[in-house]
């Protein structure tokens, strides 16, 4: 998926549970916390490893760039797909 | 080829009907299916009840579906698991099985999507005489109004949602003597998504289909529901 595509899928859908799957085969599931030009942020449900609640993760979590409180930090190059994670369908 | 059809094909989301994979296991859970039956899932998508059912009971299952993408996904998961299921690419109102081939067909959210009593007499030919018809479809809980209905042809392609009362009378009317109702929660839950099997590239488009379907089931959640039958012909 072409970056800007990434970065009008991670604004639409700020703040709601997704699902993303990156190039490299990897998924990643939670809430979108923040979202730049470059990267997006997605916090895991339930707080994850840590997710900015508890205390002695701090520097600690999975993928790279883990931020306390913003979750991972996922590159949008590296976006295959988008989709939110949970939702009824006919 | 139908704009929420290819959604659900292109995010390849498994399960994708209502109740989710809970409903099917609560269904499944009740029924005695032998390793001797032949069990014919329609519209099967990725294939995740297909694959389900196989596993479960160890009963030969066969898959149908109109749409290449699901048919890919599907046949997919069944060398990736290892299962001998039948994958075919082919249209519900006119299949190419011989009468009186199945024990059970299952429809999970898919004769609503085609021409309901031409598809309702295919499922009635291919059964067997003391097969059974089990469906999960979209029911009408009133009369729609005009404008309801042009949003459900706008953004699902589905020319008619049936009542309840409807449905048993068209079920009837293909030679179904055997209705029952099987009782659910009633409610639009949103299931999670744990089976998604993206395609590499996906049109921005279909993200507007999305949000179109969840602001109609916002919308309309408490007009349109769905209804599950239990169905034999004598």
């Amino acid at each position: 998926m072409n970056q800007n595509d990434a970065y009008q899928l991670c604004c639409r859908y700020h703040g709601q549970n997704v699902r993303i799957k990156c190039n490299d085969g990897t998924v990643h599931v939670g809430e979108i916390t923040r979202v730049t030009r470059n990267m997006v942020w997605v916090r895991p449900q339930g707080g994850g490893l840590g997710g900015g609640y508890g205390l002695g993760f701090w520097g600690y979590g999975p993928g790279f760039g883990y931020r306390p409180g913003l979750g991972v930090g996922i590159a949008l190059g590296a976006i295959l797909g988008i989709g939110l994670a949970s939702a009824f369908f006919w | 080829m139908n704009q929420y059809l290819d959604l659900l094909a292109h995010f390849g989301i498994g399960g994708a009907h209502p109740g989710g994979m809970a409903l099917t296991h609560s269904i499944f859970a009740k029924e005695k299916i032998k390793p001797q039956d032949h069990v014919l899932d329609i519209g099967c998508g990725t294939g995740k009840t297909a694959s389900f059912l196989a596993k479960n009971f160890n009963c030969t299952v066969s898959a149908i579906d109109l749409h290449p993408t699901m048919i890919e996904k599907a046949k997919k998961r069944f060398a990736t698991e290892g299962l001998t299921i039948k994958a075919i690419l082919g249209d519900v109102q006119n299949m190419e099985f011989a009468d009186h081939s199945f024990n059970y067909v299952l429809s999970e959210s898919v004769i609503s999507f085609t021409d309901i009593s031409k598809t309702l007499s295919e499922i009635a030919r291919v059964l067997k005489e003391n097969g059974c018809l089990l469906m999960i479809e979209m029911t009408a809980e009133q009369d729609l109004s005009d404008d309801v209905k042009e949003k459900v042809v706008e953004i699902y392609g589905i020319d008619e949602v049936l009542t309840e009362k409807e449905w048993i009378s068209r079920l009837q009317q293909v030679g179904f003597a055997d209705i029952e109702k099987i009782p659910t929660s009633g409610l639009l839950i949103p299931s999670e998504i744990a089976d998604m099997d993206l395609s590499d590239h996906i049109s921005m488009a279909l993200h507007d289909v999305w949000e179109a379907h969840n602001q109609f089931i916002e919308q309309n959640g408490h007009l349109i529901n769905y209804r599950v039958f239990k169905c034999y012909l004598r």
